[in-house]
C-alpha cells in the first residue's frame, strides 16, 4: 500500500493502475506493435501512414485508461479501512454541504387550500365542456386545411453554357 | 388564419376564458392566448393522451379538467390535436 500523501485528496493505493498499459511510442510506430514483422520497414508510405495513425490513436487511449485489473490488492488493516471510510465520508459530506441549491427541490403549486370543498362543488359546468370540446374540433378542422401552395418550381437549372 | 381564430379572439370572447392552447401529440406548441404558453404544452399534451388510456372506446375521448378554486383548465384532444381552455370561475 502506498499510503496518503499529504498533497492529495484521495489516496491511490497502487501504482500498478496508473502505470501505462502501452510505453510511450518514442520509436517508429511499428516497434508498438505486438508481433510487428519486420517486413513493415518496406511496405509503401500509405500503408505506414495509416498504421502510424492507427498506433497513435491506440497509445492515446492506452495513456488515459487505467487498469484496474492490475490492482494488486495487498490487503488493509481494519483501522486503515475505517480510517480511509471516515475520510472519504467526511469528504463526501464537505462536498454535499456546498450544493444546498440542490436540496430545495420546488413544491407542487398549492391549487387550494380545501380540497373537500373543491371535490363536494358542483362538477365543472356541461357547457364549459361542451365549449372545450367545440373549440378543439375547429382547431383541428383548421389545422388539417392547412396545405402548402406551391408557387415556383422547387428544383431550377443553373443557366451555366 | 383559421388556426389563430379558432384558438383567438373567438374563444378568448367568452368572458372567463383567459388562456388557451394547441398543441400536437407531441407537445408542440401549435398557438397559445393568455395564461396558457409554450411550457405548458408537454404537459398538455401528455395529460391528454394519458387519460385516454382510461377507456377502450376511441370516439370516447374524454375531458381533462384541472379544478382549483379560482378556475377550471379543460383539456381535450381531438384526433392529432390537444386543445386546453383555462377558464375562471364564474
Amino acid at each position: 500500500c502506498g499510503g496518503a500523501r499529504a498533497d492529495s485528496p484521495l489516496p491511490f493505493p497502487q501504482e500498478e493502475e496508473t502505470k501505462r498499459l502501452l510505453e510511450p511510442a518514442a520509436s517508429p510506430p511499428n516497434k508498438v506493435l505486438n508481433g510487428a514483422e519486420q517486413s513493415y520497414h518496406n511496405l509503401p508510405s500509405a500503408r505506414t501512414d495509416e498504421q502510424a495513425m492507427l498506433s497513435s490513436i491506440l497509445a492515446k487511449t492506452a495513456i488515459n485508461i487505467i487498469d484496474v485489473s492490475a490492482a494488486d490488492s495487498q490487503g488493509m488493516e481494519q483501522h486503515e479501512y475505517m480510517d480511509r471510510a471516515r475520510q472519504y465520508s467526511t469528504r463526501l459530506a464537505m462536498l454535499s454541504n456546498n450544493l444546498t441549491h440542490w436540496k430545495k427541490l420546488p413544491l407542487l403549486p398549492s391549487l387550494t387550500n380545501q380540497p373537500h370543498q373543491v371535490l363536494a362543488s358542483d362538477p365543472v359546468p356541461f357547457a364549459d365542456l361542451q365549449q372545450v370540446s367545440r373549440i378543439a374540433a375547429y382547431a383541428f378542422s383548421a389545422l388539417s386545411q392547412i396545405r402548402v401552395d406551391a408557387k415556383e418550381e422547387l428544383v431550377v437549372q443553373f443557366g451555366i453554357p | 388564419p383559421g388556426l389563430t381564430a379558432a384558438v383567438s379572439p373567438r374563444s378568448m370572447k367568452s368572458p372567463a376564458v383567459v388562456g388557451v392552447l394547441c398543441t400536437d401529440s407531441q407537445g408542440l406548441n401549435l398557438g397559445c392566448r393568455g395564461t396558457l404558453s409554450d411550457e405548458h404544452a408537454g404537459v398538455i399534451s401528455v395529460l391528454a393522451q394519458q387519460a385516454a388510456k382510461l377507456t377502450s372506446d376511441p370516439t370516447d375521448t374524454p375531458v381533462v379538467c384541472l379544478e382549483s378554486d379560482s378556475g377550471n383548465i379543460m383539456i381535450q384532444k381531438h384526433d392529432s390535436i390537444t386543445v386546453a381552455v383555462h377558464k375562471l370561475a364564474s
